[in-house]
């Protein structure tokens, strides 16, 4: 190793370690850039699946329909399930129209309950039917039927069905007009197949329509529809937010920055008497440069991991408080931070130094 | 430090506001109230298939419509459409007939407003013509329903019901049905000034267990503030007294659902503000960390001139505490146009900025720049004078 180099070295680990805490402050504060930087973008990019998720919660995103008076391929549930992504939830529905006890016409629905209960998780139920004749009876439909031991009887074209309510649904929809029942049971009792899968397919706006393509090629006598109005209002809230997230992220990562830049400038401004000395010991503008630099660039290495680990706990926190679930951290991010704390430390530590080289050592040592 | 504050600022102001913008976003859902008679029929509809008109005989009054901006949250009324159905004999066919505002009119005392579906569902979209005239007459033929007739129908063409507007794509059981103003299927239906439903976009506060409680059961007290907030129960509550004989219902799907959305995105945005803020913090206690350093020479001058430790204490005090003032006021300001352009640029509206918030900032700022620079204070006092003065320290 060459003097010159284990002089560079000496001086740098001299300048890092032996000024006692000053190293300190642009440490912390490239840490805290680092951290806010790093929270931001996670945020960012984590923020649109969990909106979407949200947005889960409203239910089927797409329907699947029989041509008006037919009922669907007696594989189409399978089929569905198998062309579309994972995570998707296809709950079949069969319809008919039942007599009650007092005449009037009501819909029935046959349905897999276990699985409407995690589509539509908004319907006001006390509990949800598991047995095969449990039932789910509408508030509107109720004052129609008339109870009897211990339930309440259907007709349908001369055949009776004894059923159990488990409870009424409220929805503030057409569900409230209707009676749901298991449909293993509904099919032996009337033997009319379903007609009707509703799908709930996760994602963006993008996932759903190439879903949607997939269930046209699929099943091309069949009437496969977006449900316009949930994919418009997510659509419009996730375009929205994203451009608020960017906003957000733009403006604190540059005050941040500004901050950071300000106090590392002057942190290296204190330092003019040491740049004096070495120049007038006879060191070159790149050599001193580099020393500066090099402490620069090794506080900013170390704050940048600092901030990288600090920032993804602090997404995480905060979409854990807010959405109850984490964001996972994004190594993606990490080379980014990287570059802007480097970039920051570096610029921050240069620009005064080309400030210095204006004035003669000898004027920065006598004080002035 | 300026700009810290502005940030602060603009991103709490954002944060506060957001909710409420999302909230109009979300509204493009469509309804998320229903209001119907008390005593209509069971409705027995199925998909497109329909066996009977909706209610047999029980109806609402179309000249009560106006009203519902008279309730009072009417200010939180964003949209609202009546409809009425009925069947008719069309192409040898049997189809529905939905009778509704498009973008219709209104008066209530001295203020007009319009409303109807086009704001209602701004998912409706009319292809190969324009909307109808709710005063004019028009025809929106469902685009099912027009494949299914295999007839060549276009824009101009005289039907039964009026000439064709447009067709009309939605989704829905729309599309496989005419729809019409409402005074048409009122003729057509011989109900004059009859409604079956009508469907509301209201601005609602997502729910939480007082909304849940039943009115019925609570005390003056708790009543009157469950009534004054703008819950979508509430809401219903209001509606239903304006229209007599009627039920007035959330729609759960939509008012469930968008609470959740938007206490989640408010929730974040003022978690976000909360972690800029403790940044803004830190970095500029860093700032005033380097500054004070830099003036240890008259730290040490002051105290061989025989000042306190509390003097000078309370001299960098003052100084910061200014600093911090005046940076508040400016930030304020600043962070107001900042928030202002955010809102312009993403949502095309003003972001409301509270004066109540200017205290809250200017407050912040004096905690941070006190807080930022109290180490570094006791640092500086900490210095021996003769130290300092030689130029050694």
């Amino acid at each position: 190793m060459s003097l010159r180099r284990s002089m560079f070295l000496h001086l740098l680990r001299r300048g890092l370690l032996g000024r006692g805490n000053r190293p300190l402050i642009a440490f912390i504060a490239l840490t805290v850039a680092a951290t806010m930087i790093t929270a931001m973008l996670s945020l960012y990019y984590g923020l649109e699946s969990k909106l979407n998720r949200d947005f889960r919660a409203y239910g089927a995103n797409v329907t699947v329909a029989a041509p008006e008076g037919n009922v669907l391929p007696a594989d189409a549930l399978e089929n569905a399930q198998h062309v579309l992504p994972s995570g998707s939830l296809v709950v079949p529905f069969a319809f008919a129209i039942a007599h009650a006890s007092d005449g009037s016409a009501v819909v029935v629905a046959g349905t897999d309950f276990s699985k409407l209960q995690s589509l539509d998780k908004w319907w006001l139920v006390s509990k949800w039917a598991t047995k095969d004749n449990e039932s789910i009876v509408g508030v509107k439909a109720e004052p129609h039927i008339s109870f009897a031991n211990g339930g309440f009887d259907l007709n349908f074209s001369g055949r009776t069905f004894h059923l159990i309510e488990a409870t009424t649904v409220k929805t503030g929809a057409e569900e409230e007009n209707r009676i749901y029942v298991s449909l293993p049971a509904f099919e032996r009792w009337t033997g009319v197949q379903p007609s009707l899968l509703e799908i709930s397919v996760p994602g963006a706006r993008e996932q759903v329509n190439s879903a949607i393509q997939k269930l046209q090629t699929a099943f091309p006598a069949m009437q496969v529809r977006p449900v316009r109005q949930l994919l418009e209002a997510q659509g419009a809230v996730i375009t929205r937010m994203r451009s608020v997230m960017l906003a957000s992220t733009l403006l604190i990562t540059l005050t941040v920055a500004l901050c950071v830049f300000s106090t590392l400038t002057s942190s290296v401004l204190e330092r003019r008497r040491d740049f004096a000395v070495m120049k007038a010991i006879g060191s070159s503008q790149g050599t001193v440069n580099g020393i500066f630099a090099g402490e620069a660039l090794v506080i900013a290495l170390v704050a940048a991991f600092a901030g990288y680990l600090v920032g993804s706990g602090l997404a995480a926190w905060i979409s854990e408080a807010n959405f109850h679930a984490a964001v996972s951290p994004r190594i993606g991010v990490l080379p980014l931070v990287i570059a802007c704390s480097v970039a920051l430390a570096v610029l921050a530590a240069l620009l005064p130094l080309a400030q210095l080289q204006r004035i003669e050592p000898a004027g920065i040592l006598k004080g002035e | 430090m300026i700009l810290g504050v502005a940030v602060a600022t603009a991103m709490i102001a954002v944060g506060v506001d957001v909710g409420d913008k999302i909230n109009r976003e979300l509204r493009s859902y469509g309804a998320n109230i229903v209001v119907y008679p008390e005593d209509a029929a069971l409705d027995v509809r199925v998909g497109d298939q329909h066996i009977k008109p909706a209610s047999g005989g029980a109806h609402l009054k179309e000249s009560d419509l106006p009203r519902i901006k008279g309730i009072f949250w009417g200010h939180n009324i964003l949209a609202f459409a009546p409809f009425l159905e009925t069947t008719t004999e069309f192409e040898g066919h049997t189809v529905l007939v939905i009778g509704t505002y498009f973008d219709k009119q209104l008066h209530f005392g001295n203020e007009a407003f319009r409303t109807g579906v086009r704001k209602l569902y701004p998912w409706w979209k009319v292809e190969g013509g324009v909307w109808p005239d709710d005063e004019g007459g028009g025809v929106l033929i469902g685009s099912r329903l027009a494949k299914e007739l295999h007839r060549g129908w276009e824009q101009g063409n005289l039907t039964p019901l009026g000439r064709v507007s447009g067709f009309l794509t939605t989704g829905g059981a729309e599309d496989m049905a005419l729809v019409v103003p409402l005074a048409v299927v009122q003729k057509l239906a011989n109900e004059p000034n009859a409604v079956d439903k009508i469907y509301v976009s209201a601005l609602t506060k997502p729910e939480d267990a007082f909304a849940r409680r039943d009115p019925s059961r609570m005390d003056a007290a708790d009543h009157d503030r469950w009534y004054c907030s703008p819950y979508a129960n509430s809401i219903a509550f209001q509606l239903q007294e304006t229209f007599p004989g009627s039920r007035a219902e959330q729609i759960r799907q939509a008012a469930q659902n968008e609470g959740a959305v938007l206490s989640h995105i408010s929730g974040m945005m003022l978690l976000i503000a909360l972690a800029s803020l403790i940044a803004a913090a830190l970095a500029v206690s860093a700032a005033m960390a380097t500054t004070i350093l830099e003036r240890r020479r008259e730290v040490g001058l002051m105290k061989s001139l025989g000042a306190t430790a509390t003097t000078i204490a309370s001299l960098f005090v003052t100084e910061a505490s200014l600093l911090a003032i005046v940076a508040g006021l400016v930030g304020f300001a600043l962070g107001s146009v900042i928030a202002q352009r955010i809102g312009h640029a993403i949502f095309h509206s003003g972001v409301e900025i509270t004066p109540a918030l200017l205290p809250i900032v200017i407050f912040l700022a004096l905690l941070v720049t006190i807080g930022g620079s109290a180490a570094a204070i006791r640092r500086a006092l900490r210095l021996d004078p003769v130290v300092v003065l030689r130029g050694d320290a």
